[in-house]
């Protein structure tokens, strides 16, 4: 009894502190979360809240016709956190017996270095432990969804410390394609962005909105519900350009520039009508090193068709246009070009080919494109007033900005009378294209309103602005100047650009053309920098419209030529590519929107039919017709060719480049040849391919469209 | 006929009454058992979220199955060790403490770095780590309870009474110490309690505290000391050096560091776990606080679903709560003591209320630093933690003190003795009846 009260009260003693230190905890308790709370909870919401900037997708750029011409993809770059615990956790077994089959698999995915290579590059990560080893950039999505099913990625981000950091990147599926004009958005918003990318920016961008997160396990964070402001997407735009027209003019210019190893130049090709740049093609020469050797490839580099420099004989449309609206010729004026050489003011004008004419008229001096028919012609006009010829520049926009809704286009130089810039010999070098520096475009709007019977359009690349499908903001046609001279003007420059192609520097270029081109080539001689004029190089031009007789395009080449160069006359390096351009638009859009289908008589004795020769011979046996087999090969197409009673077969060659002959192919067979190449088929009628819109033998680019009519 | 009759099978009454007849002991503590189980579950599974996603991809279930698991394993050891004559604990403390003490040095040299302390060892076959200063600590009281309970007579003789007692407990704590410097401070403290509640001599205990005092006094003046010789900034550093070089001294390191941090942490720059502990208290308000599963702290709170479960409880469920669940440990002691009362023999009685005293305090303890009373420690709250090796010792621990209960009851008179295992009420070598009614 002695002894357990004697314990007794020490146990009830201890049970009185053991309650006291819980008030005490309970105390402490009460002043943390009362007295202290509100200390706690903002630094809670500090450490664990964060307001996060949501980015906005970045509009596409569409070409007219719906292509994505720049858009925006995600991109991956991948990390391997060697030190992962779950990788490295007993002395990294989970490593080692994933290694093989996981090379195995990356070998297979990127194709670019053998399973061993990759083992040994994991290897040599997993021994440097290093936390963020830099596996590979640029993973696309494809491969980044097949990668997180490969063995030990698959085991997710702790066990196999595997890390993907994701980006969004500006993407030009059509690579080279109008690079400049569509310009490039280098690495999402860092560094100078050029071109439409630049131009429309505050469009495409959009609004980036925000939104508060607090971060959880896993280095996760989750957004708090109530407090987001949504991110407004960039819009799309839609530009004038066109993906066809772009392709022709781009691959019509890269192969004059390579084989005349020019130095750079540019396409430019406008509707007539509407002043739509459908095509702005810009190639400048970019040496690397190929095999140990020194050559050069072509890409879009920069943007010369705004860029100015000395025009040289396309100008001389200006100066002509000048005189006869104020009359100080007709066409019909004589003009002495003294055999091609001129003395003025102590300076020689020379004709670029020593012709040894004398007495021309003035339209025959153009044709010829003579720098002394246009220099003592002006000359004459103007030298008492040449601030009358400036007028008319300035009244045709030549001395100012086209107004192109482009970032970067600079200002084209004219001297004025009166300032230091000029001299006496000033008015008859400007005459013909030299002392002053007008920009391609310049050149090309000047050219197009003369097409357009005088009415000068401003040339723009924003068709409409589109915002998740819907236009928003559809751009029409701007009128810049609705008369750029007299109707009586502008039907002798049509003359004279005609002529030019019928009998002047470009006859030899346009000899037998199944329709009318009106243009005018030009040769500069252009100045390098300190070398001035010594080194020989040549800016070769050609400018016009066509079909002559109803204006549907406007094109413009300007061909800067090495030094040197054997070839550099207009009509010889950038006629061809205007040339080559116009063919093509030409067959493709302007002859088939004149297209008349014409009345075919039927003839049941002469026929032609196109199928498989096996299907074929099967009808012919069931009708007893009679046929000769030439070979012995059953599965090829045919055509089975009647005259009378008699029935042949033939081979139909069929290629991938150039367009087959689809006369007398059934429906099917002709859409399914078609389609497999590339275009786009359009049906008219019944029965068999009497016509087609793209004729036999030529080429054919990927999507274009076809028109099939059938009888 | 081998079949067996539908009539001939105990009723489902039957089993369940049998199943009920055969748990004896407290009714309260039973109660206590199952109430803070419930309230386990609940916790763990909804703060194992952070380990979930860092462990198992977020997969929580994985948590709570362990837990249940846990806790019907953990049940079952109560329902065994209860049914057990407790006076075979008296034996089997010596066995226990005699084998601790080799655990504790292989521990000590080779066991397991969790958590910068080398405290575990890794069970061989079921894979399980167990912090062996928990199986020490237990084996202790235990050995204390029978100390106590044989050395009546001499207890108040330095050479009879104390040193027996004392001895023991030293060891255990020199030996846990360099791993778990808060562990041993709480075990000695306990044992010295004990020794205060068993009548060891106050001048006796005086002396241990003064002993004791010597090195604490060393690690907090060392502590001071250096704090005024080095900016903060430098400190970290030294922190790092002291993790590279080997032995004691990395201990030592962290002893320092975590006094440093309890002395002079300004708010701005107390350590992380006592920041986002402060947090969660904060987070929860008088009466319900965030309601249950709704903790954000969890993903912030290291050990939140062990050391620092009493902050995310608080957090979750309030003030009232954390209220709550302090009552309800209050009350398991009270029942302990009203066991210690009942129980007419020395050992038995010495046994309930040495381990429920040690409970108690260590809940005390995980509260504590939750509420950063006292510096980080390792403890987790009895039975609410969630489950592991100190469960398991937890729930040995009640099994033992429901085994004293019901042989209380059973000399009460109020169940009839039952034949089944070795159950004698009598008393056998050398136990001292303390008191006769």
């Amino acid at each position: 009894m002695e002894v357990k009260k004697d314990i007794l009260w020490r146990v009830y003693l201890s049970y009185i502190f053991v309650v006291v230190i819980c008030l005490v905890i309970f105390g402490k308790a009460v002043y943390i979360q009362q007295f202290q709370g509100h200390y706690w909870r903002s630094m809670s919401d500090s450490l664990h809240q964060k307001i996060e900037n949501v980015e906005a997708e970045r509009g596409t750029i569409y070409s007219e016709d719906g292509k994505m011409l720049s858009t925006s993809i995600p991109q991956f770059d991948i990390y391997i956190d060697f030190s992962a615990d779950g990788l490295r956790e007993k002395s990294g077994v989970r490593f080692r017996e994933n290694l093989d089959s996981l090379s195995l698999c990356l070998a297979n995915l990127f194709q670019d270095n053998t399973a061993e290579a990759y083992k040994k590059e994991l290897l040599y990560g997993f021994k440097s432990k290093d936390r963020a080893f830099l596996f590979r950039k640029n993973v696309n999505y494809r491969q980044y969804q097949e990668l997180k099913t490969f063995p030990l990625i698959r085991l997710g981000r702790n066990k196999s410390g595997f890390v993907f950091t994701n980006r969004t990147i500006r993407l030009n599926p059509y690579k080279l394609f109008a690079y400049r004009t569509i310009g490039l958005d280098r690495d999402s918003g860092k560094g100078q962005k050029v071109g439409l990318e630049q131009t429309y920016d505050t469009l495409l961008k959009g609004t980036s909105g925000k939104r508060l997160v607090r971060y959880i396990a896993g280095g996760v964070s989750v957004p708090i519900d109530d407090y987001q402001i949504e991110p407004e997407n960039g819009k799309d735009i839609v530009t004038t350009l066109d993906v066809f027209i772009q392709e022709v003019a781009e691959n019509a210019l890269m192969k004059m520039m390579v084989n005349n190893e020019a130095e750079h130049g540019c396409a430019i090709v406008l509707e007539t009508k509407t002043g739509k740049i459908k095509a702005m093609a810009n190639l400048g020469k970019f040496p690397i090193k190929k095999d140990g050797r020194d050559t050069s490839i072509y890409t879009e580099d920069f943007n010369y068709a705004i860029s100015p420099s000395e025009p040289g004989s396309t100008f001389k449309l200006a100066t002509m246009m000048s005189m006869l609206e104020d009359k100080k010729i007709t066409l019909q004026s004589q003009v002495n070009l003294n055999g091609g050489t001129w003395e003025i003011n102590g300076k020689t004008v020379f004709d670029s080919e020593k012709h040894g004419r004398m007495f021309v008229s003035a339209k025959e001096a153009f044709e010829l494109s003579s720098n002394v028919g246009l220099a003592k012609m002006a000359w004459t006009s103007y030298s008492s007033n040449p601030s009358q010829f400036i007028r008319h520049l300035h009244q045709i926009h030549m001395d100012t900005l086209t107004g192109i809704d482009i970032t970067g286009e600079r200002w084209p130089i004219i001297h004025r009378p009166g300032t230091k810039y000029w001299d006496a010999n000033t008015l008859p070098w400007m005459a013909f294209g030299y002392n002053l520096e007008v920009t391609p475009l310049q050149t090309a709007t000047f050219y197009n309103a003369v097409a357009n019977d005088g009415k000068m359009m401003r040339p723009y690349l924003l068709n409409a602005v589109k915002d998740e499908g819907e236009v928003i903001d559809a751009r029409e046609p701007y009128v810049a100047i609705d008369k750029i001279c007299s109707d009586q003007t502008i039907k002798d420059l049509h003359t004279c650009l005609e002529g030019v192609c019928i009998e002047g520097t470009a006859a030899q270029l346009f000899r037998n053309n199944p329709y009318k081109v009106a243009g005018k080539t030009g040769t500069a001689l252009v100045a390098n920098g300190s070398h001035g004029y010594a080194d020989g190089i040549y800016q070769s031009s050609f400018a016009g419209y066509f079909p002559a007789d109803n204006p549907q395009y406007t094109c413009v080449v300007v061909i800067k030529n090495k030094p040197h160069a054997l070839r550099f006359y207009g009509a010889e390096v950038a006629g061809p590519v205007f040339k080559e351009i116009a063919d093509r638009l030409y067959t493709t859009y302007v002859r088939q929107n004149n297209y008349q289908p014409k009345l075919v008589k039927p003839d049941s004795s002469f026929f032609s039919y196109v199928g498989l020769k096996q299907e074929i011979k099967k009808i012919a046996n069931t009708i007893q017709l009679p046929y000769k087999d030439n070979d012995g090969k059953e599965d090829e197409m045919v055509s089975m060719d009647g005259n009378r009673n008699q029935v042949s077969f033939s081979e139909r060659m069929i290629g991938n480049t150039s367009m087959p002959s689809l006369r007398g192919m059934g429906l099917k067979d002709a859409v399914v040849l078609c389609e497999g190449m590339g275009l786009k088929v359009k049906i008219k009628g019944r029965g068999k391919v009497s016509n087609q819109s793209i004729a036999a033998g030529q080429f054919i680019a990927h999507g274009q469209e076809l028109t099939v009519e059938l009888n | 006929m081998t079949d067996t009759l539908f009539s001939q099978m105990p009723t489902i009454q039957g089993m369940r009454s049998q199943l009920a007849l055969r748990t004896r002991g407290d009714k309260f503590i039973w109660a206590i058992v199952v109430l803070l189980a419930l309230i386990s579950v609940m916790v763990v599974y909804s703060a194992t979220g952070s380990l979930a996603y860092k462990m198992n991809k977020g997969n929580t279930e994985i948590y709570l199955f362990k837990q249940l698991a846990f806790m019907l394993i953990g049940l079952f050891i109560i329902y065994f060790l209860h049914r057990v004559n407790y006076s075979i604990y008296s034996k089997v403390a010596w066995i226990l403490f005699l084998t601790a003490i080799p655990f504790l040095i292989y521990t000590l040299f080779f066991g397991a770095k969790i958590n910068e302390g080398s405290r575990w060892i890794r069970l061989p076959i079921i894979n399980m780590t167990v912090q062996t200063s928990d199986y020490a600590r237990l084996a202790l009281f235990m050995y204390i309870s029978r100390v106590l309970s044989r050395k009546q007579e001499v207890i108040k003789n330095f050479k009879e009474g104390f040193l027996p007692i004392i001895i023991p407990v030293a060891v255990v704590c020199v030996l846990i110490a360099p791993a778990n410097l808060s562990t041993a401070l709480l075990t000695g403290a306990t044992s010295l309690l004990l020794m205060f509640i068993g009548r060891v001599s106050f001048k006796h205990i005086l002396l241990a505290i003064g002993v004791a005092a010597i090195p604490i006094g060393l690690l907090i003046s060392v502590a001071v000391l250096t704090h005024k010789n080095k900016p903060d900034t430098e400190l970290v550093g030294e922190n790092v050096k002291e993790e590279k070089s080997k032995g004691l001294m990395v201990r030592a390191g962290t002893w320092i560091k975590r006094v440093q941090d309890f002395i002079y942490a300004k708010n701005e720059d107390v350590p992380y776990q006592v920041q986002q502990s402060k947090i969660a208290i904060a987070n929860g308000g008088i009466l319900v606080g965030l309601g249950p599963g709704n903790s954000r702290q969890r993903n912030f709170l290291p050990h939140c679903y062990s050391d620092f479960i009493y902050a995310i409880i608080i957090e979750e469920y309030g003030l009232l709560g954390g209220a709550f669940i302090m009552i309800v440990y209050l009350i398991f002691l009270f029942r302990g003591i009203r066991i210690f009362r009942k129980c007419p023999y020395a050992f038995g009685a010495f046994l309930a209320l040495g381990l429920s005293f040690t409970l108690a305090i260590q809940a005390l303890a995980n509260m504590a630093v939750s509420v950063n009373i006292v510096p980080v420690t390792g403890v987790t709250l009895p039975l609410v933690s969630m489950g592991g090796s100190s469960f398991l010792f937890t729930c040995m621990s009640i099994g033992i003190i429901l085994s004293v209960a019901r042989n209380v009851e059973i000399t009460e008179g109020k169940v009839e003795p039952e034949s089944v295992l070795m159950d004698s009420p009598t008393t056998k070598e050398g136990e001292t009846a303390v008191a006769t009614a």
